[in-house]
């Protein structure tokens, strides 16, 4: 074996692992007895019997094989003897990275099931950031990490599109609270709060950005986003790139400063949260000059203090809490959730196991960046949706973006009659907002429920008027629905039942905006996005994906092409779906009649 | 006591321990000035009462604990038989130094005698149990080495030799013999060894344990049951 060349790859993760390895991970490697306690409490091993190599012991001994080989005694001596090993080829790099970034999410179920406190998910997250810092990784991870490297957040959002997207969220607030003092302040120095985000709501999901927005004026905060580094996730936790880690976090921390912030408030985000609150002083290698806190710690603040007063009864669904590994796991955030649920919301249940020991969303560790494993992510979620399904509630309510994604995806697999949302849109739809004052007391036990006129404002003032819009959908009561919102709304809708129809329909067309499905028979809708985005007459059409379809998720991360200007999972919901459209058209509520 | 059994239970019992300590200081001063500890720099999270040093004295204890991992909870005889395999290593080790320094106590206390057999025979039980689940198990073959199966194989014949030893008066020289031998030869081979875990294991517990202190995780607070009730107040 000593006379076998080692790649190039191979000697340089060796050369780093002597480097990288600190006491903390020395312990790790050092104290496994292969007890097998940690077996059972991986959401992988639950759902592949048999199979060992989803076994947390397992998967850590191909990475500790190699402190074995190359830094312990005893494998240094008589390897056989400890199962000590070492890589030689790129091929063998290629299988330990299935294996560290497709079997693992570093969800740390396992790490408080281990009875020697051999913590999996730090060495598993040392073992991705070896094999990242050669270039090998799945091709999501690299275009993420790529994109916060180069523009500032890991979804590509450019600036310019994410300061329309908060005037936008400003004017549909105005409009909203019928309100024309309501602001989103930007780079707005001195505040209380300053607000950061993670970048899949100024993309995807604005109405968390509204919402947000919304419970900060009721509270009469005094509070801003800032213009750079407003993006509060890092892709660093996942890749264990701890240059990335510490290059995002402090970016963050510096717009802080600049500002002259007194309080970071990181909305809900479960790695986000554990990277900019916890891990990013350490990867930075800064002590932060200010307080950073949750945005659930924030609202549950306001009502407390009476700032904010909250209607349980506008919640009258019954919900359950799903703990972010992150938050829950790897931060102590475990009631404080709980306690704003039970305020803003009239049916909690608690699902089995909870806290820190809750199932993973089976989409945490970067798992959703990854589409080449979510055939596997997607078959361990049955432990997730069976636990999901014993609560028998219609809502899974979690304070964590990454698992708002997974959840949707297992929903849909399992086919669970359940919805995902998040705690800033429990609280903001149970704002109790008085026409001449912003602040009020917490009501203990409220009354009935004031009636709300849940008509979007939107829908009845034609917001859509002399837009074309193109449905391409296989399914015809997906196409009447899509069609009939949009038309009710005022734009002239073209349908098509598959893609080449779609694209027929495009060229001859040229709509102002295409919604594409992505489970099509024939040509899939990946195809054809790519398609309409090679055509050089349709390159520059919007395009907003809505798909119930999770592996295609890929089409967010890992194409080079560019990405859908807009993501809706299935079922979309009619105020999701126009508002999506609106901003995608940039119709704000000023540009209504 | 013939002239080889005074050496296996005085010089060559001396020696080996001399050199086990060296072995172990030489392991400890290379894992604590060959690896940094990483330094924890985030204000704390969680409950307001969790501290860095509430987190590992937890984490020191929480082998005590079997409620609060569900990996021990969900699973009382694993729970069982470790408290009964590592009485028996206590008790076997014991026995090593009550033979040789304070024999006229086991004359003196019969329940002393009985006890240690009674507890090294369970641990030696529990060792054939292991060992049996370490073969059958497809997943625990998968993660053992080599050393893992003699690891497990070397306690288990040693604990039923400590088991017939313990009486000391009236035991067959040849026993006593082979279980000096053993406890010399254990001595030496533990350091190299993955039967040197409890080495480490203040070591690991310490440091996630002040961790998951700083960041309220610990005292973990386990699953509150109910679900598919309202808890809603």
């Amino acid at each position: 074996m000593s006379t076998q060349v080692r790649s190039y790859k191979a000697n340089k993760v060796l050369e780093r692992l002597t480097k990288k390895v600190n006491r903390q991970i020395a312990g790790t490697m050092l104290a496994c007895v292969h007890c097998g306690q940690c077996t059972d409490s991986c959401h992988y091993v639950q759902t592949n019997p048999g199979d060992h190599t989803f076994v947390p012991a397992w998967k850590a001994d191909r990475v500790r094989k190699l402190f074995k080989r190359h830094m312990d005694w005893t494998g240094r001596v008589i390897p056989w003897w400890v199962k000590a090993g070492s890589v030689y080829t790129d091929e063998e790099l290629e299988e330990l990275k299935d294996i560290v970034f497709g079997k693992c999410t570093n969800c740390r179920r396992c790490t408080l099931n281990c009875p020697m406190g051999v913590d999996f998910a730090t060495m598993n997250r040392m073992a991705r950031g070896l094999l990242v810092s050669v270039g090998i990784m799945p091709e999501g991870v690299a275009v993420v990490s790529k994109d916060q490297w180069e523009i500032g957040n890991q979804m590509g959002v450019l600036k310019e599109d994410y300061l329309d997207t908060l005037e936008w969220m400003e004017e549909e607030l105005r409009s909203d609270l019928d309100d024309p003092t309501v602001e989103i302040p930007v780079d707005k120095e001195d505040c209380e709060v300053v607000y950061t985000i993670n970048p899949r709501e100024a993309k995807y999901d604005p109405r968390t950005i509204s919402d947000a927005a919304k419970i900060f004026h009721v509270a009469g905060e005094n509070w801003t986003m800032p213009s750079e580094g407003w993006d509060m996730t890092n892709f660093g936790l996942f890749s264990g790139d701890d240059d990335l880690g510490g290059a995002v976090a402090r970016r963050v921390y510096e717009a802080v400063v600049r500002l002259r912030g007194k309080k970071l408030v990181i909305s809900e985000c479960g790695h986000g949260y554990r990277s900019t609150r916890c891990e990013g002083p350490n990867w930075g290698g800064v002590d932060l000059p200010f307080e950073a806190e949750s945005s659930v710690l924030t609202m549950l603040r306001y009502i407390k203090e009476g700032r904010i007063k909250v209607d349980p009864s506008k919640n009258d669904f019954s919900v359950t809490f799903h703990d972010s590994c992150n938050n829950a796991r790897s931060c102590g955030l475990f009631e404080e959730p709980r306690e704003l649920l039970n305020l803003v919301t009239s049916d909690f249940r608690e699902m089995y196991p909870n806290r820190a020991e809750n199932y993973c969303c089976t989409g945490g560790g970067g798992a959703m960046s990854m589409s080449e494993y979510a055939p596997m992510r997607l078959k361990s979620a049955k432990v997730k949706a069976d636990q999901l399904a014993a609560t028998g509630a219609e809502y899974v309510v979690t304070s964590c973006h990454n698992c708002v994604d997974g959840l949707n995806d297992l929903i849909k697999h399992y086919k669970l009659p359940m919805k995902v949302t998040q705690l800033v849109n429990l609280v903001a739809d149970a704002l109790v907002i008085e026409p001449a004052k912003a602040s009020v007391v917490v009501e203990k036990k409220p009354e009935a429920a004031p009636a709300v006129d849940e008509t979007p404002t939107v829908a009845a003032a034609l917001p859509l008027e002399g837009r074309k819009i193109l449905v391409i959908d296989d399914e015809p009561d997906i196409r009447t629905f899509l069609s009939t919102v949009l038309e009710d709304n005022g734009a002239s809708v073209l349908t098509a039942g598959n893609g080449d129809e779609g694209m027929e329909k495009a060229r001859a067309e040229r709509p102002d905006l295409i919604t594409l499905d992505l489970n099509m028979p024939g040509r899939d809708g990946g195809q054809i996005y790519s398609a309409i985005r090679a055509d050089e007459d349709l390159k520059d059409i919007p395009v907003v994906i809505i798909t119930g379809k999770p592996e295609l998720r890929k089409l967010i991360y890992d194409k080079d092409v560019r990405r859908p200007e807009g993501y809706l999972d299935k079922p979309v919901k009619e105020d999701t779906l126009l508002t999506n459209v609106r901003k995608v058209l940039e119709v704000g509520a000023d540009d209504v009649n | 006591m013939s002239e080889a059994l005074h050496f296996a239970e005085h010089t060559l019992q001396e020696a080996t321990l001399v050199i086990m300590a060296i072995v172990y200081t030489s392991r400890l001063v290379w894992l604590f000035r060959r690896f940094k500890a990483g330094k924890e720099r985030q204000g704390p999270t969680g409950a307001p009462n969790t501290t860095p040093r509430k987190g590992f004295l937890y984490s020191w204890a929480i082998i005590g604990m079997p409620w609060v991992m569900e990996s021990s909870r969900t699973k009382p005889i694993m729970y069982g038989t470790f408290v009964i395999f590592h009485l028996g290593v206590v008790l076997a080790i014991a026995e090593s130094f009550i033979i040789p320094y304070g024999a006229s106590m086991l004359a003196a206390n019969p329940w002393l005698a009985t006890l240690i057999q009674v507890s090294t025979g369970a641990a030696c039980a529990v060792g054939v149990f292991r060992i049996i689940r370490r073969v059958s198990d497809s997943n625990m073959r998968a993660i053992s080495s080599p050393d893992d199966y003699f690891s497990l194989v070397l306690l288990t014949v040693w604990f039923a030799f400590a088991s017939l030893s313990a009486p000391n008066q009236g035991v067959p020289e040849w026993v006593l013999l082979t279980y000096f031998w053993m406890t010399a030869f254990f001595l030496l081979y533990v350091p190299f060894s993955k039967i040197s875990h409890y080495l480490y294991y203040p070591i690991t517990r310490y440091y996630l344990g002040k961790s998951l202190g700083n960041r309220g995780v610990y005292p973990i607070v386990p699953s509150a049951p109910g679900y598919g009730e309202s808890t809603a107040k």
